[in-house]
């Protein structure tokens, strides 16, 4: 990984991820910081990507390295746990039951992939889809019910879920640009995953046939 | 440019970032004038429109406190002045004066405009040199309003027809 990389680019994808993603957009601007259960599982995303290799903390910390490069590489680790925390925040609804489920929803998704070990590539491609499911469901589903109107759309999923939900399922409808907002927050942050000094995958040699045992 | 260089260069940006949003993040900012204005406050570079702001307190003077404060708010655009703010206040508070009864929502409208004065305030204290007004202090504005606010048996005295407006 380059040293612009590092001290560049990462630090400053997740420091726009951690302002767009707090950025909510209604009546007024409002800037929510992450609440203390998203930084909690924005801890154990970090603890799933070191697990999987989408982040080698080694190379971003190490007694090898100049103290320049650690408070780099310090920076990287404490703007990525602020980013982690902030997509996840920006996916969660706010309130009633939505909010809830969502909540108890990211926590097992994460304690579960954590069992599951996944390698780097299936991790990234896990994040993208969960992600990408989580926001079509806030910002179309969610939005689209909440929104005013009786469109035939927004019938037929009330009748399928008012009774599951006991009726708390309405949110507040925030401003059509929230979603863009949204969209730029997670892809940057699926970006600036991608970007994380990763941990190589361990290199196989197969031997010729002739040298197996055996023959 | 050497590697030395570029991750001084990043540190540098990282931390600035991150002091721009945690300065985002406790003051709230809702307009750009809001953020310009206080980024310029932090610098000391921030000054309020001299001529924006002797037309408000023309307008102020001849008692027509909505276009008075349409133009403290053209002078104070970034709500970063403690003085502007008094006036906010002050104007509110003689606009929702009356002999025999107070406007509640205009009254809090000014405590929340005097609440503003006191924070910007440099360590907490103003005072402001207007022979016309009868109050010098936020916290002479800000117990008028809030006894304004408050209902008690001096709301009842018959007396009070003959107070005068401060």
């Amino acid at each position: 990984m380059t040293a612009a990389r590092e001290a560049l680019v990462l630090p400053n994808v997740f420091l726009v991820v951690l302002l767009i993603g707090g950025l909510r957009i209604g009546r007024t601007i409002t800037l929510i910081p992450p609440s203390p259960y998203v930084l909690l599982l924005g801890l154990l995303l970090i603890r799933v990507a070191v697990q999987s290799g989408v982040l080698s903390p080694d190379r971003l910390l190490a007694s090898t390295r100049s103290t320049l490069a650690n408070a780099n590489g310090a920076v990287v680790l404490v703007t990525l746990w602020l980013a982690a925390a902030q997509a996840l925040a920006v996916l969660i609804p706010d309130s009633g039951v939505p909010r809830l489920a969502f909540n108890v929803f990211f926590l097992i998704l994460l304690l579960n992939t954590a069992a599951a070990s996944p390698d780097r590539q299936r991790l990234l491609r896990s994040f993208a889809v969960t992600f990408g499911g989580a926001f079509v469901l806030k910002f179309v589903v969610l939005h689209g019910l909440s929104a005013p109107g009786q469109g035939a759309f927004k019938r037929a999923l009330l009748a399928l879920v008012d009774n599951v939900t006991a009726g708390a399922l309405i949110q507040e409808v925030p401003h059509p640009i929230a979603a863009y907002a949204a969209f730029l927050t997670i892809g940057l942050f699926l970006i600036g995953l991608l970007l994380l000094p990763h941990r190589e995958p361990p290199i196989r040699y197969e031997l010729p046939p002739e040298y197996r045992l055996g023959r | 440019m050497s590697e030395t260089a570029t991750r001084s260069i990043g540190l540098g940006v990282a931390t600035a970032f991150a002091a721009l949003i945690g300065w985002l993040y406790a003051r709230q900012p809702q307009t750009i004038a809001q953020v310009t204005g206080g980024l310029s406050a932090v610098v000391g570079a921030y000054a309020v429109d001299e001529q924006s702001f002797e037309d408000a307190l023309r307008f102020f003077r001849n008692d027509q406190f909505v276009e008075a404060r349409m133009a403290f708010d053209r002078a104070d655009p970034a709500v970063r002045d403690a003085r502007t703010q008094f006036y906010i206040a002050y104007s509110y508070y003689r606009q929702g004066w009356g002999r025999t009864y107070h406007d509640d929502r205009l009254y809090a409208d000014g405590l929340t405009a005097i609440d503003r004065a006191m924070a910007l305030a440099p360590a907490g204290r103003l005072v402001v040199d207007d022979p016309n007004l009868g109050m010098h202090t936020p916290e002479e504005v800000k117990a008028e309003l809030l006894a304004g606010l408050r209902v008690d048996a001096s709301d009842f005295n018959p007396l009070r027809v003959f107070r005068t407006r401060k």
